[in-house]
């Protein structure tokens, strides 16, 4: 027998109470010489034998009563058969844990998985005895609990259960033995069971690791569990991909975007139409004649521009059993024209060279939208830099410390700068600035100038193992040969800073030619290696404008330009410090979320700490405040919907102790089974309240106490007292 | 009793009983009863004048001398000479039962208090007091003297006595009433616990000798009210079996019981002409001593002296 409140059992010492009553109350026998005899009755006489059986049996059931009460308030319970003659009810605590990842609105055409999830929990809840505790918890990337050890009531239940829904987040199925021995632990009863009702997806489930097993194992030791699955055909589709590849983002120009679907089937799927729509409106369709089962297809989608501002943009499918993956959402911040700077400290060919790579035109026209300004070193405009988007500075010797100053807040406010090294740059001067609130401009700390090339004179070429940045991915569909042909003979040695990342290296080692770091809301890009030819070839092959072309686009854009993914935290950084105290996050389920303004490093931000829902989020930096959207997609590693079956589930848990019911049959059956263990405290409260209601009536009403109560007078006798 | 006298101070029994010295105890109750605020009860009959005293509120009219009045246009009281002419005899039940006590003073000191002060009163009035002492039998008879050192013999008396239960009272009046030569006025402070016929035949017998019996029934509180609460064991004083009992249950018999042996008690005085009061010990000694010499006196001019409670 175990005590689900062992402390309490301390208040058994509260039998010394009715045990110092009784030694006090054996005084009550008072001893008086007394003239008047004759007038005293006899009929009425208490013997000594009387007087102690009494009170032994007053004794006795005071300390029973007390017992029993404190028997009851520590909650006694117990599983064994060995004390199967004790009174009790068969009682559990039940935690039922219920897959919510958006898996479980894969429908296999009559209910989705979470209706059927939802039709074991009833089967489940029909076992549990009302008063019991009961935790119902959602899991997903971060579990929800929606019942923390409600006391059950079946139609409150089942109200709170019919509200439920699946979200558009991945399991972390790695979390959940740890969240629900949690709620175990919090939970006081005789017998605690937890249900995890999942589709027990094949690649959750599937490849059980050891330390998932261990804490399943962990788990089982704290309570009986049972593993319900609700699996389905693992046939879907999903749209897992919608990336910008080429084109500009400007008012007028058409851009080419990617749309990759993947078939997670075990069936090849043909004539897959994906429609591309602009702010809702389908303006190309692309189909894909077969998926073969496992892979992906990508098609390229043109979206042409005709407004400025932000666009919503997404890729999609339909006729698929799993609805929730079957779009991908992007955002593309779509400007009226794009000013590039140019300031040219080479007075040669590396300034006439970057100049040449922005302003190629295939049909060689002049584009209004897109306008390419060059200057020398000593005229570095010192004025208004608001009408300029992309400063290049291009081999220039050094900047003043207020140009530090000066580019640091025009990078800050959303804009980019591109550096290029060259001969005329002076490393020491570059690495004595420092930029506005004190962090470095530039990514990297500059060094001497290095020579890359080999034995033969030649240089060596570009990394094709590109990382997948926007920067990079027009380049990842040029010919290897074409990469390879672009040499490297020097390049400046740098020390990259630690908010920096590599975008281009050069093959064979990680020596950095082109580095990223953010400042601010706005971006700076650094070449190692100057556009001069001494340097490299790179400005005489068509590497170099599709790489300063991707780069103004890419620095032009916005940060909500990045699709998030379901669980990212959402954030909108301020340059100055704003009028309004809360920026506002309307859900794409309309839901309107404040999240205060704070400083960060030298900022302010607002940041949404969790997206929970797929679709569009629009920031706000105020209520009334015109909004920024952003794509907020699944996560398509939830998209494969293959399930594990019972039989492999069994195996794959063997030694856990976890209980697979397969079938709404098996599932009562395993209840009924494991349900041993039962609750005696409301027998004990009786039959402690017996006694002391027992204890009661027999000293009223036999010994008259009240009357005596009532009688007693004030004055005491003085006389002799006997035990 | 506070109905007649609300204002007054008394002197509770356990400051007696503290005080020790009985003469002065007789003295403190006695003096304290202020003079002139009533007649004595006790006085005797004399007819040599003494001499006169200033006439205070409450002295009796037919006792100034208006002789002396048509003279000096004052008011003076006749006194007269103490010609022994009374004799007291004070009769003290000293058998074990007086012994009980719910407080601090037991029924037998509070009668030593009580014969104390009337011996003083009496003594006072130059009248003769004699005292006897009986439980099982009669331990002390004094013959009545005007000599205050009596009130010492009552003290010791009382104290040299070991008390025994009494068997009898009436056989102890017969005694005493044969060893008492002279009409008295017999004063008997007993508790009076037993026999209502025995005691009445015993009293009778002083009537019919002549003798103008004062019964002053001295009981406990107690013994009154039977305010027991709780599980007893009482143990008779007089040799009786002991008995435990739960006493609200049986006090309204016992009630009863006392009430009808009272009733009893009182209406054989009443028929037998004997002044009969009942005394509770709890009551301040003075107090109870001014209220009985009040009664007594209003009712001293009567025919008959009737009992009063």
């Amino acid at each position: 027998m175990t005590f689900l409140n062992p402390l309490l059992l301390l208040g058994a010492l509260g039998i010394g109470l009715p045990i110092l009553a009784h030694l006090i109350n054996r005084q009550q026998v008072k001893r008086t010489d007394w003239a008047a005899m004759q007038f005293l009755s006899r009929s009425v006489r208490v013997r000594s034998r009387q007087l102690r059986l009494r009170d032994l049996l007053l004794l006795l059931m005071r300390c029973l009563a007390v017992l029993l009460l404190v028997l009851a308030l520590a909650r006694p319970a117990t599983n064994s058969a060995d004390v199967s003659w004790l009174p009790g009810e068969e009682r559990a605590g039940v935690i039922i844990a219920l897959d919510a990842s958006f898996s479980m609105q894969h429908s296999d055409g009559k209910a989705t998985r979470f209706e059927r999830a939802i039709e074991q929990v009833r089967i489940i809840s029909e076992h549990i005895q009302p008063g019991d505790p009961v935790s119902l918890v959602l899991l997903g990337g971060e579990h929800r609990v929606v019942l923390r050890n409600m006391a059950y009531e079946p139609n409150r239940f089942a109200e709170v259960l019919s509200e439920q829904q699946a979200a558009a987040e991945p399991l972390d199925l790695d979390s959940v033995p740890k969240r629900l021995e949690t709620l175990v632990q919090d939970m006081d009863a005789p017998q605690k069971e937890v249900y995890i009702v999942t589709d027990t997806q094949a690649h959750d489930w599937g490849r059980a690791s050891s330390p998932l097993q261990e804490a399943l194992r962990g788990l089982g030791q704290e309570a009986s569990v049972f593993l319900v699955p609700v699996a389905g055909s693992g046939e879907n589709l999903a749209v897992t991909g919608m990336d910008l590849v080429s084109g500009a983002l400007r008012k007028g120009s058409i851009a080419r975007y990617r749309a990759t679907v993947h078939n997670y089937g075990k069936r090849p799927v043909s004539g897959v139409d994906v429609r591309c729509r602009v702010e809702g409106v389908q303006i190309d369709s692309k189909q894909i004649p077969l998926i073969p089962p496992g892979s992906s297809e990508t098609v390229s989608l043109f979206v042409p521009f005709y407004n400025s501002g932000p666009t919503r943009i997404t890729a999609d499918i339909s006729g698929d059993a799993l609805a929730t993956d079957n779009v991908r959402r992007a955002v593309a911040e779509v400007r009226d024209r794009v000013s590039v700077l140019c300031v040219d400290g080479s007075m040669g060919d590396a300034g006439r060279l970057i100049m040449s790579s922005l302003r190629a035109r295939t049909d060689g026209a002049e584009d209004e939208g897109f306008v390419v300004r060059s200057v020398q070193w000593p005229d570095f405009p010192t004025g208004d830099l608001g009408q300029i988007d992309v400063i290049i500075l291009a081999d220039v010797p050094e900047i003043t410390q207020e140009q530090a100053s000066q580019l640091s807040r025009f990078v800050r406010q959303g804009n980019g700068l591109v550096w290029f090294a060259g001969d005329n740059v002076k490393a020491s001067k570059w690495n004595e600035l420092s930029g506005e609130g004190g962090s470095a401009l530039l990514p990297a700390s500059l060094g001497a100038v290095v020579d890359t090339s080999d034995n033969w004179g030649v240089g060596k070429p570009l990394d094709p193992d590109m990382p997948d940045h926007t920067v990079c991915r027009p380049l990842q569909s040029l010919p290897e040969d074409l990469l390879s042909e672009t040499r490297f003979l020097k390049r400046l040695q740098v020390e990259p800073a630690d908010t920096s990342f590599l975008v281009m290296n050069l093959a064979g080692s990680h020596l950095p030619i082109l580095l990223e770091h953010s400042l601010g809301r706005g971006h700076v890009f650094m070449f190692t290696t100057s556009a001069h030819s001494t340097w490299n070839n790179m400005a005489q092959t068509p590497v170099f404008p599709m790489l300063m072309q991707q780069i103004v686009t890419y620095l032009t854009g916005r940060e909500f330009e990045q699709p998030r993914i379901v669980g990212d935290s959402l954030m909108l950084s301020y340059a100055e410090q704003p009028d309004a105290i809360d920026a506002v996050f309307d859900t794409p389920s309309k839901q309107a979320i404040t999240v205060p303004v704070r400083e960060y490093r030298n900022g302010y931000v607002a940041l949404l700490e969790k997206s929970r829902e797929a679709g569009f989020y629009v920031a706000r930096v105020s209520v009334q405040a015109p909004g920024m959207p952003i794509a907020v997609n699944v996560n398509t590693h939830e998209s494969d919907v293959a399930c594990v079956t019972a039989t492999a589930l069994r195996e794959s848990l063997d030694g856990t102790g976890i209980t697979v019911s397969a079938t709404a049959a098996d599932l009562s059956a395993d209840i009924n089974t494991a349900r041993t263990g039962r609750s005696s405290w409301r027998f004990f409260m009786l039959a402690g309240l017996a006694f002391l209601v027992i204890e009661s009536l027999f000293a009223d009403r036999i010994l008259g106490r009240n009357r005596l109560r009532r009688d007693q007078r004030s004055r005491p006798p003085q006389h002799e007292e006997v035990a | 009793m506070s109905e007649n006298l609300p204002e007054t101070n008394y002197l509770d029994p356990e400051l007696l009983q503290r005080l020790g010295d009985l003469e002065l105890v007789a003295r403190e109750v006695v003096e304290g009863i202020r003079v002139g605020s009533h007649r004595s009860p006790l006085r005797g009959l004399s007819t040599e004048f003494a001499h006169h005293r200033q006439y205070v509120p409450g002295d009796a009219l037919r006792t100034i001398d208006w002789r002396v009045y048509g003279r000096t246009d004052r008011y003076y009281t006749k006194l007269y000479e103490a010609e022994t002419n009374f004799d007291c005899h004070l009769l003290i039940d000293a058998s074990s039962s007086m012994n009980y006590a719910s407080g601090k003073v037991s029924k037998l000191e509070y009668a030593k208090f009580l014969a104390a002060s009337l011996a003083y009163v009496v003594l006072k009035q130059r009248d003769s007091v004699g005292l006897s002492v009986f439980d099982s039998e009669v331990r002390t008879y004094l013959p009545p003297r005007s000599a205050m050192g009596i009130i010492l013999e009552i003290d010791r008396a009382l104290r040299d006595i070991k008390p025994t239960p009494k068997t009898s009272l009436a056989k102890q009046l017969h005694d005493i009433a044969l060893m008492m030569k002279r009409r008295s006025i017999v004063v008997v402070i007993s508790d009076l616990l037993s026999d209502v016929d025995d005691i009445l035949a015993g009293l009778d017998h002083l009537r019919f000798d002549g003798h103008n019996v004062i019964v002053l029934h001295t009981l406990d509180p107690y013994e009154l009210e039977f305010p027991f609460g709780g599980t007893w064991r009482f143990e008779g004083l007089e040799g009786e079996e002991s008995l435990t009992t739960h006493p609200e249950r049986i006090r309204d018999d016992y009630l009863a019981n006392f009430n009808d042996y009272l009733g009893n008690l009182r209406a054989g005085c009443v028929a037998a002409h004997i002044d009969y009061t009942t005394v509770d010990t709890s009551r301040p000694l003075d107090a109870m001593l001014s209220e009985f010499f009040f009664q007594r006196q209003s009712t001293l001019a009567g025919p008959s002296i009737g009992a009063r409670r």
